[in-house]
């Protein structure tokens, strides 16, 4: 009987261990990288996800109350709590100046009423020309009791200004404002307008009944 | 056979905070809600809670000592709580930790944060 030499087949299973061994390594390799990229969609699924529940959590507490009261809250607690500012004025367009009406960890007494013009400053330079201001988007800076106004947001029903919020300074942790801040500004810059001038009409409309 | 969600206990006295925080959880976990800290204690007594937000400033009862006399509860000493806070500062977290909060998140909230500090706490994958 022919003894059979098994070096051709020893070496063609070691070279076929070989081949297999590299791909499995090419496909963990593959697969690692998808898992990075699902890592990575994941965070910005999630991240877009965040941003859109502020905006809803925001529009609904607004558009929740035809209550003053209640409304001048929830843009209250929209700035603190989603925006991450604890001092806050907002003012309503009366004549020709604005008048305060609710604030959170300022001096009411200071900004108790703001001319309607530049010269006022910044809140005032807002309501004038119903452009809004966001440090480091203009080369604008407030200065005495404006020294820690971060940002001044124009309420605005159609075209004209009807009031006016102002955030001072912001929470410790919280460096500076991100792209879904801006957009809660444009949010409450008209929904916040509108559900005030809701209340206000509510009111009258109880009044004459 | 479907999995039980894990359930959340959200204190908080704003409601736009409690309403973003159930908003960011709600698909993932099941939500009870407490206003103050006083609630929040006969709440987590009464619901078992897998987990419990619990915001620091709140009338009646702030959250330090919510934490406190949760941790002094035998049917709350073990539950893990996640303290949320507008401060901070590192004396407020220090003295969360002091009274026995597990964790801690600032406000305003990052919802993948806080997705993914109650997934390591509560064991879960981060994906479903």
């Amino acid at each position: 009987m022919k003894v059979h030499d098994g070096r051709p087949f020893v070496d063609k299973v070691a070279s076929d261990t070989r081949e297999y061994v590299q791909s499995l390594l090419e496909e963990i390799h593959r697969l690692n990288q998808t898992l990075a990229d699902f890592s990575s969609r994941y965070v910005d699924v999630e991240q877009q996800n965040t941003n859109l529940a502020n905006l809803y959590v925001a529009t609904y507490q607004l558009h929740g109350t035809l209550d003053r009261d209640r409304v001048l809250g929830a843009i209250k607690e929209v700035i603190i709590n989603l925006i991450g500012s604890e001092e806050l004025g907002i003012w309503e367009v009366t004549g020709d100046k604005l008048t305060l009406l609710d604030s959170f960890g300022i001096d009411p007494r200071q900004w108790e009423r703001v001319a309607l013009d530049r010269e006022a400053g910044l809140v005032g330079l807002v309501a004038e020309t119903g452009q809004r201001f966001v440090t480091g988007e203009a080369d604008l800076v407030g200065a005495g009791r404006e020294e820690e106004l971060h940002a001044c947001i124009p309420l605005k029903l159609d075209d004209t200004v009807i009031g006016v919020i102002g955030i001072f300074r912001l929470l410790p942790q919280k460096s500076g404002f991100e792209p879904i801040d801006l957009e809660l500004f444009e949010l409450l810059g008209s929904h916040a307008a509108t559900a005030l001038y809701c209340t206000r009409a509510t009111t009258r409309l109880m009044v004459v009944s | 056979m479907t999995s039980q969600k894990k359930k959340v206990l959200l204190v908080d006295d704003s409601m736009t905070a409690m309403f973003m925080q159930e908003t960011i959880l709600a698909a993932r976990y099941a939500v009870v809600r407490a206003s103050n800290g006083e609630e929040a204690i006969a709440k987590a007594i009464a619901e078992r809670p897998d987990l419990i937000l619990l915001d620091v400033v709140m009338p009646k009862m702030d959250g330090f000592e919510a934490c406190a006399r949760l941790r002094a509860e035998s049917a709350t000493q073990e539950t893990p709580i996640i303290m949320v806070t507008t401060r901070g500062e590192e004396q407020n977290v220090e003295r969360g930790f002091a009274v026995g909060c597990t964790d801690y998140v600032t406000k305003p909230i990052n919802g993948l944060e806080l997705l993914t500090k109650l997934n390591n706490i509560l064991g879960l994958a981060a994906a479903s």
